[in-house]
């Protein structure tokens, strides 16, 4: 009985794929037609389906491109780059969107140490951290152990020394893991989504404008009160801006 | 029976003005104000001699001469003019204001009236009864008036001052210059030129006058609450009328000079209302239209295009800020240059004002040109207006392409990278791979963690388990019992399992202790005899009583079958084998 369950989910869930393929393929027949609108609604209605993947995300990204939505192409490009960040056509077409926003802010560089610490840490996320850490708990177990029986002394100085060094892996890459998880949480990026919103210095309408954004502009979310999100460029300044102007790219 | 009287004395005005031609019948007074030590003198003139004349009732005076009569009668070219005056003096009895009534007089049967005369008596004065010097008649019959068209305007409405000089019927203004030029402080002012003095005929106070529009202004308020126009002064040259004449009866003129001005004006100027006003509301007032164009819509990186805002409509044109032009921030705009197209008149300024803006894109792409919005004041409506241009793309067909090579992570880099290598906005792709949406993180979860925790807990018992087997290792005592058991166990297995079933245990028996010969000796079961067994033994140096013990316990088994056995001899012939068989296995070299 139980094998058969497990028998007929596979089936179902091959089934859904199958029909996800289905819609991928019609609506990118659409595209291809110039019918993006539709395209998109059929796109969308994948997502509906708690499935999505970097290619939707790139292709949805491009048929708004095509209608000219700026804030909504660039929104899913960045999902795309989210899911593959290393992904050129999207790196490409992100380009291409990111011509048609207004706001041009400077970036505040980073310098030295933390800049190198930001970029190791970025290199692998979390889990893949995670996983080296294991791997290198088990090498260095397995090592030790034969450091702990072997009886010659050159090959007990072979296992200690490698035992040591993936003991060490192990614990670099639980500490980059940690780093990923908090910069990750740290990491909250939205899209506006306003053709013109205005940045207060404190969450309410009558405070005074500190700048002002225009759609497509990629922030930064610190904090959430009330209606109001604040919010940080990536020159640094910071401001409260309504959260209905806005999108965050990360919906979990 | 009033209205009755109206409606003749209407009918007599008409019947009158119809044979004016014919006959006159008028009274005149030499002044219409005096002071009350002055007198009065009013001359009943008519052109055709009459009967019946009766003097109005002169209350309020006295009369103090007259009536007197006097007749003129005159050939002129043929025709012939004839008057008749009744004159009389009269003195004011007290200062107010006072009506000398109608007289009448029939003329050829038909009945005239004058009109009434009403005269003002004033306080009395210095000079009573001399002749007006012409300083004050030049003051009486010359005034410079400034006319504002409206008292209480918005900030920035148009309002426009002219300013009119009024000259009477009898006297005249030969030279006029400006001697003080007004300035409109808090006020943005344009005076419209005025191509030529025209005379005018129109009424000041109710009373004929000619007039010269001298100057026009139009005035844009720009500071609210009361302010103030400064007045014109003009120094005039007036020529007023003497009482000397000239040989052909012509009155002579004198010059004076006069100084005249307008008086100030104050204006209430109203601001405009906080309510609703709209966040790019810049000071426009008047009624106002936007179009926001580019002359191209589509063309290659580094070309240039224009885009021009242009305001066009009434109102305060020169005076407001034409809504900024925001572009995407990778195209290159240049200062926009502004140019006005305005002419005032009466009305206020109207035209068009624009920004015209060069923009270069330098990449390739698309770029939003955003929605202009532009707000104004409605004059008419008295309310806000907001006007908002259409979105414009400019579609950039060739060049070099943005790239932008920041890794996601950290926010956005550098944007114009130039990655010459992909120049084209990729193609969807056609393939996916779908996973869920909803994913754990490995990260953190008991998987991990157990995982990652596990293996050093197997060092310990890797440890430990090494250090037990050293120790079996060590110990040779048990670890001969250790060899004997396992021996045993072997070998008589089957024999234990059918421990209590006599046949079938000695037949166990018999067979295994036979087995084990043939493993551990190398015998054939053909020459299997317990004197082969002995000598083999004690070749083997196994010990003389071990032998006899091996070779008793053959025996028992093969009298078992014969002889009732107990089980506990059964349990003793059992032990008794292991422990032989152990002992032969250590004596065996």
């Amino acid at each position: 009985m139980k094998t058969f369950t497990i028998l007929f989910l596979c089936c179902f869930s091959v089934l859904g794929f199958s029909q996800n393929n289905q819609l991928f393929e019609e609506a990118n027949a659409l595209y291809n037609d110039s019918k993006y609108a539709e395209a998109i609604d059929k796109y969308e209605s994948i997502l509906n389906g708690s499935k999505h993947s970097t290619e939707l995300y790139f292709n949805l990204g491009n048929a708004n491109y095509k209608l000219n939505n700026i804030a909504p192409s660039i929104y899913y490009f960045e999902k795309a780059l989210q899911l593959n960040p290393n992904d050129k056509d999207t790196l490409n077409n992100l380009a291409f969107a990111q011509n048609m926003t207004i706001d041009a802010i400077d970036k505040v560089p980073e310098v030295g140490f933390s800049r190198i610490l930001k970029n190791v840490v970025n290199t692998f996320n979390s889990d893949t951290w995670a996983k080296i850490s294991i791997a290198g708990v088990f090498v260095f177990v397995l090592l030790f152990l034969m450091y702990h029986f072997s009886y010659t002394s050159s090959k007990k100085r072979i296992a200690f020394v490698i035992s040591v060094f993936s003991l060490i892996v192990a614990c670099f890459s639980i500490a980059m893991a940690f780093q990923k998880e908090g910069l990750n949480k740290k990491d909250n990026p939205a899209i506006v989504f306003a053709q013109e919103s205005r940045v207060k210095a404190d969450p309410n309408q009558t405070s005074e404008e500190v700048f002002r954004l225009h759609e497509g502009t990629k922030i930064q979310v610190l904090e959430a009160y009330e209606d109001w999100n604040k919010i940080q460029l990536s020159d640094n300044s910071i401001g409260w801006i309504p959260s209905k102007d806005i999108k965050v790219l990360k919906s979990f | 029976m009033k209205a009755l009287k109206q409606i003749s004395i209407l009918f007599l005005i008409l019947a009158t003005s119809i044979v004016s031609a014919q006959v006159k019948f008028e009274a005149k007074v030499s002044k219409k104000k005096l002071g009350i030590n002055e007198r009065l003198r009013i001359d009943f003139e008519m052109n055709k001699d009459g009967d019946n004349f009766v003097p109005p009732n002169f209350k309020g005076f006295d009369v103090v001469g007259g009536p007197n009569t006097s007749v003129s009668n005159s050939w002129a070219n043929g025709k012939r003019s004839y008057s008749k005056t009744y004159s009389y003096f009269l003195s004011p009895q007290k200062r107010g204001k006072f009506t000398i009534k109608q007289a009448t007089i029939e003329i050829d049967g038909e009945t005239y009236k004058t009109f009434p005369i009403s005269i003002n008596v004033t306080a009395a004065v210095d000079k009573p009864n001399a002749n007006p010097d012409a300083a004050d008649i030049a003051s009486d019959n010359i005034h410079l008036v400034a006319e504002v068209s409206k008292g209480n305007p918005y900030l920035n409405e148009a309002i426009t001052v002219v300013y009119k000089l009024y000259v009477s019927p009898e006297t005249g203004v030969s030279n006029w210059r400006e001697k003080d030029n007004p300035r409109f402080n808090d006020f943005w002012s344009q005076n419209i030129e005025i191509k030529g003095l025209n005379i005018q005929k129109g009424l000041y106070k109710g009373e004929d006058y000619r007039y010269v529009i001298l100057r026009k202004t139009v005035l844009y308020p720009q500071k609210t609450g009361k302010l103030k126009l400064e007045p014109l002064v003009l120094d005039i040259t007036v020529e007023v009328p003497t009482n000397r004449y000239d040989i052909f009866g012509r009155p002579l003129m004198t010059k004076v000079p006069k100084i005249v001005t307008a008086g100030s004006r104050t204006i209430d100027v109203k601001p405009l209302p906080v309510q609703n006003k709209p966040s790019d509301f810049k000071g426009a007032v008047g009624d106002f239209s936007l179009k926001v164009s580019t002359t191209k819509s589509q063309l290659n990186a580094t070309e240039s295009l224009q885009a021009k805002i242009q305001v066009s409509g009434r109102g305060n044109l020169k005076l407001f800020e034409i809504p900024k032009l925001t572009v995407p921030s990778s195209l290159e705009v240049y200062e926009p240059e502004h140019k006005e197209n305005v002419r005032t008149n009466l009305n206020g300024m109207q035209g068009s004002i624009s920004d015209t803006y060069t923009i270069v894109p330098q990449y390739k792409g698309k770029y939003p040109v955003p929605t202009i919005s532009f707000s104004y004041f409605d004059l008419k409506t008295e309310s806000y207006k907001r006007i908002t241009s259409d979105e414009i793309i400019i579609d950039v067909l060739q060049g070099p392409t943005a790239v932008n090579n920041s890794d996601n992570t950290t926010a956005s880099s550098a944007k114009q990278a130039v990655n010459p290598n992909t120049n084209t906005f990729a193609f969807i792709k056609t393939a996916s791979n779908w996973t869920s949406i909803s994913t754990k993180p490995f990260f953190k979860s008991t998987g991990f963690w157990s995982l990652l925790l596990l293996p050093f807990l197997t060092i310990p018992l890797a440890i430990v388990i090494r250090k037990k087997k050293d120790e079996r290792d060590a110990d040779i005592q048990g670890n001969r019992i250790r060899k004997a058991d396992r021996l045993a166990k072997k070998y008589l297995g089957a024999a234990k399992k059918a421990l209590g079933k006599k046949e079938a245990f000695y037949l166990a028996l018999e067979k295994a202790l036979h087995n084990y010969l043939k493993a551990k000796l190398n015998i054939e079961t053909s020459d299997f005899n317990k004197e082969k067994i002995e000598t083999i033994l004690k070749d083997r140096q196994v010990d003389h009583d071990v032998v006899l013990d091996f070779i008793s316990i053959l025996e028992n088994c093969e009298l078992a079958r014969y002889t009732p056995i107990t089980q506990v001899t059964m349990q003793n012939d059992y032990d008794k084998a292991a422990k032989t068989i152990s002992l032969i296995d250590k004596q065996l070299r």
